[in-house]
């Protein structure tokens, strides 16, 4: 017994050693400072419910931003954005799989001067009994669906009916309409 | 004997399996409504570029687009927004994007995790609107954010 609790101490002191989720990753390079291509399994979580107990139904419907709790070492990892490169995040791909288990490509992101850990950019998806994987990209096709209201020409963030409306009343600079044209001046005289 | 190594391993934390919901910690913090991708990314430029008046444009697209936001305390802590007061829509939510930029002061609930610290803030007990300035060095981030014909 003596030795099973000396063996359990050990255990339970040593650090956590960091591991390389590289292998088999066909991520494509941002070429962020502080990326590393990471494939993994892992279980699709709403973070407000896995972290406070507050649980919607279905993950909240894509209101809320989406986890993945890494099967091998129960690591909360936090996918920030999608595959597409304007703007978009990650929970409404990852919505979907809602409370499912899958196996995730990407870029992890870990970077001590700015405090990101565990942070991710997530490429593509595969439910765990599939061979098929889902390229993480249908956030500008969901927001125009939503924003019929909104169809023309140019990248969906200059037609945003919210933003624009932001901008209507703030201005680029977020100081005001006035300001906003002192600031024009001055910048771009 | 698998009895007594049970409650071993369970005492020492050894276990596992789902992750209990934890009691959050009561805290008050101070700090502006960030993007969080520009910001732990690098992929707009350094962490003081990608905060305040030159970055606000760009901040109300990633909120807009589902990026989660963070509170940017004065130490330099970021702090993951689950949750401000009744919203918890933190992916696109209307109350995180009206919040864009803006340095506010807020009581709420901190949980950590992994390495981040998560926050749901209870009371944004006061909003301070946008304070830095930091167009005087960065102009707009990004460089188109005003398009040209509103130049």
């Amino acid at each position: 017994m003596k030795q099973i609790i000396a063996l359990l101490g050990c255990l339970a002191a040593a650090p956590v050693v960091a591991q390389d989720f590289s292998e088999g990753s066909e991520a494509k390079s941002w070429n962020l400072y502080a990326e590393q291509p990471a494939k993994f399994e892992a279980t699709v979580v709403d973070i407000l419910c896995e972290l406070t107990g507050d649980c919607p139904d279905n993950c909240g419907d894509g209101s809320r931003q989406l986890g993945l709790v890494r099967s091998v070492d129960d690591v909360l990892v936090f996918p920030n954005k999608n595959s597409q490169a304007a703007f978009t995040g990650a929970a409404q791909e990852l919505l979907p799989y809602c409370a499912q288990e899958v196996e995730v490509d990407g870029l992890l992101l870990e970077d001590d001067y700015v405090g990101a850990k565990n942070v991710y950019l997530i490429q593509r998806i595969r439910p765990l009994e599939s061979e098929e994987w889902v390229k993480a990209n249908s956030w500008t096709k969901v927001w125009a669906e939503n924003h019929p209201e909104a169809d023309g020409k140019g990248p969906w963030f200059r037609r945003d009916p919210r933003v624009l409306a932001e901008i209507a009343e703030e201005g680029y600079f977020g100081l005001g309409l006035e300001q906003d044209e002192e600031i024009k001046d001055l910048l771009f005289e | 004997m698998k009895r007594h190594l049970a409650v071993l391993v369970a005492a020492l934390g050894l276990a596992t399996g789902p992750v209990q919901a934890a009691t959050g910690e009561r805290i008050s913090v101070k700090g502006e409504i960030i993007d969080t991708w520009c910001y732990f990314s690098g992929v707009m430029g350094g962490p003081d570029a990608v905060i305040g008046t030159a970055h606000h444009t760009c901040a109300l697209w990633c909120s807009a687009g589902g990026i989660p936001v963070g509170l940017l305390a004065e130490d330099g802590t970021v702090y993951m927004v689950l949750k401000i007061e009744d919203s918890a829509d933190s992916a696109g939510g209307d109350t995180q994007l009206r919040l864009a930029s803006h340095t506010i002061e807020a009581d709420g609930l901190l949980y950590e995790r992994d390495g981040l610290k998560y926050l749901v803030v209870e009371e944004v007990v006061s909003d301070l609107d946008i304070q830095a300035l930091s167009h005087d060095a960065y102009g707009t981030v990004p460089p188109f954010a005003i398009p040209k014909a509103e130049r």
